[in-house]
């Protein structure tokens, strides 16, 4: 299974729709067998969906994204995993350990509002 | 008393100034984490002040700006502050909310750098008030702004996504056949041709040599094979037009294509089978010629999947302006010419004109202006007479004789909008009937035989 992370100076990228840099995970049993670092070229949202059906990503995790981005992206069967904050190493050892719905991982202001769509949004 | 006034103010004066705006305010340290958020900047984000301060601002202002462009980073480095930079933001419901941003150096008392300013705007209001002003829906060349053709405009992408037969009625000129080239260019057939053709400009024969082909020695000079429209529109949509106007005898014709997808060329032997897409025009009421009697009522089930209704120009006078607009800029490019609009008066003539040509009148109207003025505005007298006439109200006329004429027009137009019944017309010009009857007697307005009660009078 292949997880891709927006990424921005070591940090998940602020804003999926304006991000240039993805982290590609291959994860096979539950342990990284793969990374790499993947420039994104693609810019409207049907092609970035696109971009990363190609690199086979299964599921996305990011920062801030738009609906019609994620939706781009829901529709190409990708799981997307929106407002997540931190350190990328974090995040993703977080994610291996079902553990990315940690308040840590949140972004700012995503308490209350968002404590429904981060149930569940381990592995 | 100067003194006194400025030992009143509360030492807080800048912060309950700073909480009053209706700006979001934030500041940073170097590290970039807030070090203040007012009231403005929770609301505009979504972000309350206790989690936003400490973060990273990129990850509370979640701007589009933020990796690539950021206004407060520039001003960091180049100590040049930044005005009304546009962007947007994206809140938690993945909503982009357009800002404009200004960004500034924060200095302590010592002037020494701190840190940044950074305050922005909800444009939200503002962009979508500028959206209304321009909208306009255009698909292909079709441009409205009007209600009733938005509803159109927006179902077509589905009607187009669908193969079912379709029925287009509309006065002459209304665009019918723009519309069915819209649902061919936006179908997944839109790579196949998109064949049009007249239904009502032929006589049987040759409408169906044009439609179906023929096969050498069908008739004297058939020398070869010549395939019809619907063998060339193999895989693509074919556009019937006038099909209120086809005979009897050939909608029977068109019936046998439309049900079995196959159709057999003349002096053929074997049918051919399509795949094409059928959609059928006409400015006729088909409804009512079905029973008139005078078209097929199992063909009219057939073509009338789905019915549009394209309205007249008259009923959406609001599409006048993006429309001539349109024709300036197409008889600019096509004729190599520059004129650049038209005047106040031409407007309110081109308004006030009923168009009984519809849109194909109102471009014609403008190429005729073309004509006349090659450069600079158009003004009345470039418009054909008809249309300029149309809002002149003469100025030797009495009020009386103005009063006179415009009722007449109200009563003439509400009485063409009810199909001449008069009983509807007058409900709705909020008369009694009998006052409409007089109305009609002393204005001297013409009626046709018809009253729109119809009916009883049609089987007397």
């Amino acid at each position: 299974m292949k997880i891709a992370l927006a990424v921005w100076k070591n940090r998940v990228s602020p804003v999926f729709d304006s991000t240039r840099v993805v982290i590609i995970v291959d994860i096979e049993n539950g342990i990284v067998n793969d990374k790499c670092y993947v420039h994104i070229q693609a810019h409207m949202p049907h092609n970035r969906a696109v971009e990363l059906v190609e690199l086979g990503v299964n599921v996305l995790i990011c920062g801030a994204i738009s609906r019609v981005y994620e939706d781009m992206i829901k529709m190409q069967g990708i799981k997307v995993i929106p407002f997540i904050a931190g350190d990328v190493n974090q995040v993703i050892e977080s994610y291996l350990k079902g553990k990315l719905n940690n308040r840590n991982f949140r972004m700012p202001g995503c308490g209350n509002k968002c404590r429904k769509r981060f149930r569940g949004e381990g592995r | 008393m100067k003194d006194s006034h400025i030992k009143n103010i509360p030492h807080n004066v800048t912060e309950i100034i700073l909480e009053s705006v209706s700006d979001g305010v934030f500041t940073v340290d170097k590290k970039w984490c807030i070090t203040s958020f007012n009231r403005a900047a929770e609301e505009i984000t979504g972000v309350s002040r206790e989690e936003a301060i400490g973060k990273q601002c990129c990850e509370v202002f979640r701007s589009n700006m933020c990796e690539m462009n950021c206004a407060l980073r520039r001003t960091m480095k180049s100590g040049i502050p930044y005005v009304d930079s546009s962007t947007y933001i994206v809140n938690f419901e993945k909503r982009r909310i357009p800002v404009t941003v200004c960004t500034s150096l924060l200095k302590d008392v010592k002037g020494i750098i701190i840190g940044g300013v950074e305050t922005f705007r909800d444009m939200s209001m503002v962009e979508e008030l500028r959206r209304e002003l321009d909208e306009r829906y255009q698909v292909g060349d079709i441009i409205s702004r009007s209600k009733s053709m938005r509803k159109i405009i927006k179902i077509l992408p589905k009607i187009a996504n669908n193969d079912s037969t379709i029925l287009i009625q509309g006065e002459t000129g209304t665009g019918k056949e723009l519309i069915a080239q819209a649902i061919h260019g936006l179908s997944p057939r839109k790579e196949k041709p998109f064949m049009a053709i007249n239904c009502g400009a032929l006589p049987d024969t040759l409408l169906e040599s044009e439609l179906f082909g023929y096969k050498a020695g069908a008739f004297t000079d058939a020398k070869k094979d010549k395939p019809g429209l619907l063998a060339l529109a193999e895989g693509g949509t074919i556009f019937l037009d006038e099909i209120g106007d086809v005979s009897s005898a050939f909608q029977v014709r068109l019936l046998r294509v439309l049900q079995e997808r196959t159709f057999t060329p003349l002096g053929g032997t074997k049918p051919v089978k399509i795949d094409i897409r059928v959609v059928a025009a006409s400015n006729k009421n088909i409804d009512q010629l079905v029973k008139d009697g005078t078209f097929r009522q199992d063909l009219f089930y057939r073509i009338n999947v789905m019915q549009l209704e394209i309205p007249p120009l008259r009923d959406r006078k609001e599409d006048i302006p993006s429309l001539v607009t349109y024709f300036i800029n197409k008889f600019n490019k096509l004729q190599r010419k520059v004129v650049s609009g038209i005047s106040h008066e031409v407007l309110e003539s081109l308004m006030s004109y009923e168009y009984p040509g519809n849109v194909r009148e109102l471009e014609n109207i403008i190429e005729h202006a073309f004509i006349l003025c090659p450069k600079g505005q158009i003004e009345l007298h470039c418009l054909p007479d008809i249309v300029s006439q149309s809002s002149d109200l003469e100025t030797s006329q009495s009020i009386d004789d103005v009063k006179k004429s415009v009722e007449a027009k109200l009563i003439i137009s509400a009485l063409k909008r009810h199909n001449y019944n008069r009983l509807e017309a007058a409900r709705d010009l909020g008369m009694h009937k009998s006052t409409l009857f007089r109305k009609i007697k002393t204005l001297g307005i013409d009626l046709p035989k018809t009253d729109g009660r119809s009916k009883q009078k049609d089987f007397s």
